[in-house]
């Protein structure tokens, strides 16, 4: 009795704790971390990365991995700055048209993954190539910077003079996948679907429709993390993306998201993301460079790992 | 001579005392069987005398010594080996190299001996007189020879105490023999073997003594020849069980079913009609494609050939879940790989076929899951400390329970059970027989695929008889007889001249009929 409930809180409050460490530390290290405007920044840096680790989670869950994500931003951060740019569309119109193209390449992942019937991390490899090209084809290798204001406006809008828009957006998208994923039907059948997708096809459940929802739902998310990036930034380029990538999955990893697919908490995810924001912010601050953040990184992925193989151990 | 004895051994886990003072002893080179209902603590038990899991209190004394607890170290130097429920091996490998996996004499670093521990292997799987290549990789054997392999592997390990828990669940009537001349080999030879079943019937044919458990406690031990079957229940269920089969009322007219010379699949050819209220059994070894056959009806593979009416409609379904719309469902035969999802919680399980009907718009409705779950925990009495426990956690059979509620839940029309009963104790049994004829006088259909050839004969009203994915033949209820099923499964060519139809004839006179 004593051992399980002891394990329970172990996986459930271990990150909490961890980010609150990581809080403390650092404000006991440099005394401008605590201070407003850095904390806003922790939380603008991030919100990005926690839509897009949203994506990530929901592809896991359905038991996948995609790398090529990354390459997905860019493209479509791209494609969104040169029709605004040039003036092709109205900027409403070329986000709308953004996110659908992440849907479309989300989807295609997907169906590549069925027709060729091999793992999606492997295929992803593949469409990640392709989606690089893309990218570079449509930026010609430059960067599209100077986005208009209104477009600029979408994350950087300050309501009330302080709340950032990105935070509400993203707040909003959290709560609805959230409440998706626990409450709904739909958000049922991807856990079975990645936690055994031969007895979920014998249930009689749709496993190619759930997983191609996921991978709309995901791509949505995707896209809307290529418009909250460049708008932050008011440019995009082709190199904004893959970076990313691997910020998600190990947010991911780091929140106990099940490689195996069929597990996955929200808001752990989240809190994961600004363990990695603080330890970021932190670090820069306290005058360790980008290089020393990969190795932090890094060993916090392997310890987590650790962690949560021993607490499934024990359980 | 006693060679192992558990003294007041408890074993708690959250909610649920899985052993609760249990006292047992074990004489040397006898045959002792463990039986009780699901859930009893069998497997807890044996898994407490293999290390694999620590008591909470009690003392476990072997070769004069005793210990708090075993460790799997331990249990490997005392000679203990287990046959698992659910076989842990590896299935890209040989079975020459599972065979030897763990079992080298020698210690440290050394090269892997491949041609000595090929020709050894040959001569150990001679000795079990059965037909395993070496060579063969371990998913291509069935269940009966993997456990032969694990078995062997043990008396490689050079085991004194020998356990299996549920060996006979998953294998057919000739491996059964097969497997009890091994027993009985190994016994001769000194080893002590304790034995798990839900198969009473095989007790009296291969056990000196057994001991009897009811609710984590020890109830009682006997020797095989002081007691009978009836006895054995009342021992176990505490009460008396008179009827094993249920009556069953006739079937009516009316065609639910109809399939037409269907192919695919590794099977060739199949003709039957299932009409409303009837229970349709299918015979056959183990290979005769049996489940293949369901899988085809229930739209799970591909179909080559042949049609599928549903109440006179074609139905060109093409998946599982077309198929359920239908109003076909199917109980799968192998619950951890196709039944259900054994990291999630009991209710979620029963439920998860069913989300839409218990849902508002998108979202479930918590009540009616928990209303839904609850229902049908308690019309499969499943034993669990409560709807949340992970399915992982619960005894082997009542995984298999909460499998069958599962697709209950969804009440198709026409349901597909696959090794029904397959580790399922002698009450609980009687309960899904039950059921299923509860299921039939509601104008149900079913569809059974057993091994079990008691089990065929009481609950079915026809058998279909396959060997090796053709139809040997269709048996009305009259000419019902073991060795008749057992000549037709085998694919004897006397078997049609011994009065029964086979192949389509009894079928074109059952479809003239309706
Ligand atoms: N890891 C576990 N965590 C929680 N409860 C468990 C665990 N393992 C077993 N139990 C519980 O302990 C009890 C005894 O289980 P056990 O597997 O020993 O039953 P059994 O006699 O082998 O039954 P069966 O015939 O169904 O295989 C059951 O109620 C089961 O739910
Ligand atoms: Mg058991």
């Amino acid at each position: 009795m004593k051992k399980t409930n002891w394990t329970v809180w172990v996986s459930n409050l271990s990150l909490p704790i961890l980010l609150i460490a990581s809080v403390v530390t650092f404000a006991l290290l440099n005394d401008k971390f605590l201070t407003q405007i850095n904390l806003t920044n922790i939380l603008v840096q991030n919100m990005h990365i926690t839509v897009l680790s949203t994506a990530v989670l929901i592809l896991m869950i359905i038991g996948g991995i995609d790398l090529s994500i990354g390459f997905q931003i860019s493209v479509v951060a791209v494609l969104i700055a040169r029709t605004i740019k040039e003036g092709i569309l109205p900027i409403w119109a070329a986000i709308v048209l953004g996110i659908l193209v992440c849907m479309v390449l989300a989807l295609f992942n997907g169906a590549m993954s069925r027709i060729l019937k091999s793992h999606t991390m492997i295929v992803s490899l593949g469409t990640m190539a392709v989606f690089q090209g893309l990218s570079f084809l449509l930026s010609q290798s430059k960067t599209y910077g100077g986005l208009p204001k209104e477009y600029q406006y979408i994350a950087q809008y300050r309501i009330g003079g302080w709340l950032p828009t990105s935070a509400v957006i993203t707040l909003v998208l959290v709560l609805v996948v959230g409440w998706f994923l626990k409450r709904t039907y739909l958000g049922r059948h991807l856990y079975a679907v990645g936690d055994n997708p031969e007895a979920a096809r014998l249930a009689g459940l749709n496993v190619w429709r759930i997983k191609y929802l996921a991978y709309l739902i995901a791509g949505a998310l995707v896209g809307v993390t290529a418009v909250l990036l460049s708008s932050r930034t008011g440019s995009a380029d082709s190199g904004m993306g893959p970076d990313l990538t691997f910020t998600g999955i190990t947010a991911c990893v780091l929140a106990g998201v099940a490689l195996k697919g069929g597990e996955g908490t929200l808001w752990k995810v989240v809190v994961a993301v600004f363990v990695l924001g603080v330890l970021a912010n932190g670090m820069q601050l306290v005058g360790l460079g980008t290089y020393p953040q990969y190795i932090a990184k890094g060993a916090i992925m392997l310890g987590s790992l650790y962690l949560s193989n021993r607490s499934q151990k024990a359980a | 001579m006693n060679v192992l004895e558990l003294r007041s051994i408890t074993k708690t886990y959250p909610g649920v005392t899985a052993l609760d003072g249990v006292s047992v002893s074990f004489a040397s080179g006898e045959v002792h069987a463990i039986v009780g209902e699901n859930g009893a603590g069998k497997s807890t038990l044996i898994k407490v005398i293999s290390g694999a899991e620590r008591p909470d209190s009690g003392e476990i004394a072997i070769d004069g010594g005793s210990h708090k607890a075993m460790t799997p170290l331990l249990a490997l130097e005392k000679g203990i080996a287990v046959v698992y429920q659910e076989l842990i091996q590896f299935d890209a490998l040989t079975v020459a190299d599972n065979l030897f996996l763990g079992a080298s004499d020698r210690g440290g670093l050394h090269a892997v001996d491949d041609r000595g521990n090929r020709k050894r292997a040959v001569e150990i799987l001679r000795e079990f007189n059965c037909a395993i290549s070496p060579d063969a990789l371990m998913r291509e054997l069935s269940v009966a020879n993997r456990q032969l392999v694990e078995i062997a592997k043990a008396v490689l390990k050079k085991a004194r105490i020998l356990i299996m828990d549920e060996p006979t669940a998953a294998i057919t009537v000739e491996e059964q023999k097969c497997l009890f001349a091994n027993i009985r080999r190994l016994k001769a030879e000194g080893v002590t073997i304790l034995y798990i079943s839900h198969r009473l019937e095989e007790l009296f044919e291969i056990c000196d003594r057994v001991t009897v458990m009811r609710d984590g406690k020890y109830v009682a031990t006997k020797g095989i020849g002081e007691i009978d079957k009836g006895v054995l229940i009342r021992l176990m269920v505490g009460r008396e069980l008179t009827n094993q089969y249920p009556a069953k009322e006739p079937a009516g007219d009316e065609v639910m079913l109809e399939v037409a010379h269907l192919s695919g699949n590794g099977v060739e050819d199949i003709s039957f009609t299932l009409r409303r209220g009837e229970i349709l059994g299918f015979a056959g070894l183990v290979g005769a494609g049996r489940t293949e056959l369901m899988h085809l009806v229930f739209g799970a593979a591909h179909r080559t050939g042949g049609t599928v009416r549903i109440r006179g409609k074609e139905l060109a379904h093409r998946s599982p879940s077309d198929a359920l719309k239908a109003g076909i469902g199917l109980i799968p035969e192998d619950r951890k790989w196709q039944g259900c999802f054994v990291d999630k919680p009991v209710a979620w399980n029963i439920t998860v076929s069913n989300l839409p009907k218990i849902s508002r718009g998108l979202v479930v409705d918590r009540k009616k899951e928990a209303a839904l779950a609850a229902k049908y925990r308690d019309a499969m009495q499943i034993r669990t400390p409560s709807l949340d426990q992970l399915v992982v956690n619960l005894s082997g059979g009542n995984q298999q329970k909460v499998v069958v509620a599962k697709m209950l839940a969804v009440e198709p029309d026409i349901l597909i059970f696959d090794e029904p009963t397959r580790g399922i104790d002698v009450g609980t049994r009687y309960d899904i027989y039950t059921i299923m004829v509860d299921l039939a006088k509601q104008g149900k259909s079913i569809l059974m695929v057993s091994s079990d050839m008691e089990e065929l004969l009481g609950m079915s009203e026809r058998i279909v008889v396959l060997h090796e994915g053709k139809q040997t033949g269709t048996l009305e209820r009259a000419e019902f007889s073991q060795e008749l099923v057992m000549a037709l499964a085998s694919g004897a060519d006397d078997a049609a001249g011994c009065g029964c139809a086979s192949d389509g004839t009894a079928e074109a006179g059952e479809g003239t009929k309706d």
